[in-house]
């Protein structure tokens, strides 16, 4: 996969192709669309946010139409204009693993539509934590294998077991490259209120660090490094320790121009 | 929909904690749609909504932490928007019930509907306003219960200010309430705005962020 600038949109944080009226298509490589799942998911109840200087707690829960509906929305060219603009990854996931072969099954016949797909084997806000069975994970791993021909990509998180140790077993299983990392459980508590979920934004930097350096030594794989990049420095350091591209989620909200900043530098 | 700097032509006290802040540069918008503002304090951007000064894009900022002081003591501010969907009233007569940094709105909303306008506010302003203005809970309370006569309500202000003002207002009029949920992108992707509604999940930036009250608190 060549993805010029090598800088992608992240799933979730871009939602559907949104940021494209913020963002000239030219700065970026790819732009992933949110996880589809098998079955349509109204997400996790609000709140679903909150933010401070450092960090961002979202709950949004896989807040999707579902597979069924979101094929229906590309035939009836829905996504044409994000297709022209730019490099398009799918994202999905299930609420088991029979469900991700299910969406695999049904996107095959469009998987040349797509620049990759990436399978969210991470999601923070979800119960179901593939990385935790890794005998089923490497049987689900073939399966999808056997059935995609596309470039795959692998979105890990550090909940679960050794990051380098899974991407290992994503390289062996034929996969082509990996997402590090997805963001991590976490809690915020505002006066009564708690907030339940998956943290991002520059307190994740050091542990996505740790992961791209990790798995590069362990793996050939193509790595996107995603975990608080919020500047031209970030992405540098993430470049250094051998990430292919660099993946931004939370900095579109703070500042969608950043990605013209990063692209200028790295194109 | 776009990015933009804000310069600020005037900085306008209203109460200790309350300004309103014009910006030399000129953007579109209809009525009650927002933007959404960087502050070095979060790292997402805060909504704000948008009416008109003097003739000027203006915003109204009530002071309540770091992100909306610092806005207050800026210069320059990054943007993007216009957000959310624009507010269409209904037939008839209508009024707009609001809080003092909502003015910039109140004077957009009355310029294009000419809708009459109620200011309820915790002090007195300091400056004169076009508008009735109540100051105090109780004599809000009152002001809400002698309202008769209009086919509309819009209401914004505070969670509280709003609840306060629907249950009193349900039966007179359709209530519309500008609903206040936090938000990250303000422009659909995230997800973030989501409210309960009795139609399902609504996103208030793309939905909202005015809703009919009763779809909420039915």
């Amino acid at each position: 996969m060549e993805l010029r600038p090598p800088i992608v949109i992240a799933s979730g944080t871009g939602g559907m192709g949104e940021y494209l009226k913020l963002i000239d298509p030219k700065h970026i490589g790819a732009y992933t669309l949110k996880t589809i799942t098998f079955n349509p998911r109204r997400g996790n109840p609000p709140p679903r946010l909150i933010a401070t200087q450092n960090y961002l707690i979202n709950s949004i829960g896989l807040e999707n139409v579902g597979v069924e509906k979101f094929i229906e929305e590309l035939e009836n060219r829905v996504y044409d204009e994000l297709f022209k603009k730019v490099k398009v990854i799918f994202s999905f996931a299930g609420e088991n693993f029979e469900e991700y072969l299910l969406v695999a099954q049904k996107m095959a016949p469009y998987q040349d539509r797509f620049v990759a797909f990436e399978c969210n084997f991470s999601c923070p806000n979800v119960h179901f934590n593939p990385l935790s069975n890794v005998v089923e994970l490497e049987r689900m791993l073939s399966e999808l294998r056997k059935r995609l021909n596309v470039f795959l990509i692998a979105k890990l998180g550090v909940e679960g077991a050794f990051i380098e140790e899974i991407a290992k077993i994503v390289e062996d299983c034929g996969w082509n490259g990996v997402t590090l990392i997805n963001t991590i459980r976490a809690l915020h508590v505002d006066g009564d209120r708690i907030i339940k979920g998956g943290i991002s934004g520059p307190v994740l930097k050091p542990i996505a660090l740790r992961a791209v350096y990790e798995v590069r030594k362990k793996t050939n794989l193509y790595i996107i490094a995603s975990g608080g990049i919020m500047n031209e420095q970030d992405a540098e350091q993430f470049f250094k320790v051998g990430a292919n591209a660099i993946s931004v989620g939370t900095a579109l909200y703070k500042d969608p121009k950043m990605i013209e900043k990063i692209a200028q530098k790295f194109s | 929909m776009e990015n933009f700097s804000l310069t600020r032509s005037e900085l306008v006290q209203l109460t200790a904690d309350t300004f309103i802040i014009s910006f030399n540069e000129w953007i579109d918008f209809e009525p009650i749609q927002f933007i959404m503002i960087e502050t070095e304090t979060s790292i997402v951007r805060k909504p704000f909504g948008l009416g008109r000064w003097n003739g000027k894009l203006a915003i109204g900022v009530q002071i309540i932490g770091p992100g909306t002081n610092y806005i207050v003591q800026q210069s320059v501010l990054e943007a993007h928007g216009p957000c959310g969907k624009g507010f269409v009233p209904p037939e008839g007569k209508g009024a707009m019930i609001a809080t003092p940094a909502c003015l910039p709105m109140a004077l957009d909303l009355h310029k294009r509907y000419g809708c009459d306008v109620f200011i309820g506010s915790l002090e007195e302003l300091s400056i004169e306003i076009p508008f009735p203005l109540v100051v105090g809970d109780e004599a809000f309370l009152n002001l809400l219960r002698s309202l008769e006569g209009y086919d509309w309500f819009l209401v914004i202000g505070s969670d509280q200010m709003e609840k306060i003002s629907y249950d009193i207002l349900k039966g007179k009029a359709e209530v519309f309430v500008s609903f206040n949920e936090y938000m990250a992108c303000g422009i659909g992707a995230c997800r973030g705005c989501a409210k309960e509604t009795k139609n399902g999940l609504k996103h208030l930036c793309i939905d909202g962020p005015v809703l009919r009250g009763e779809e909420v608190w039915s």
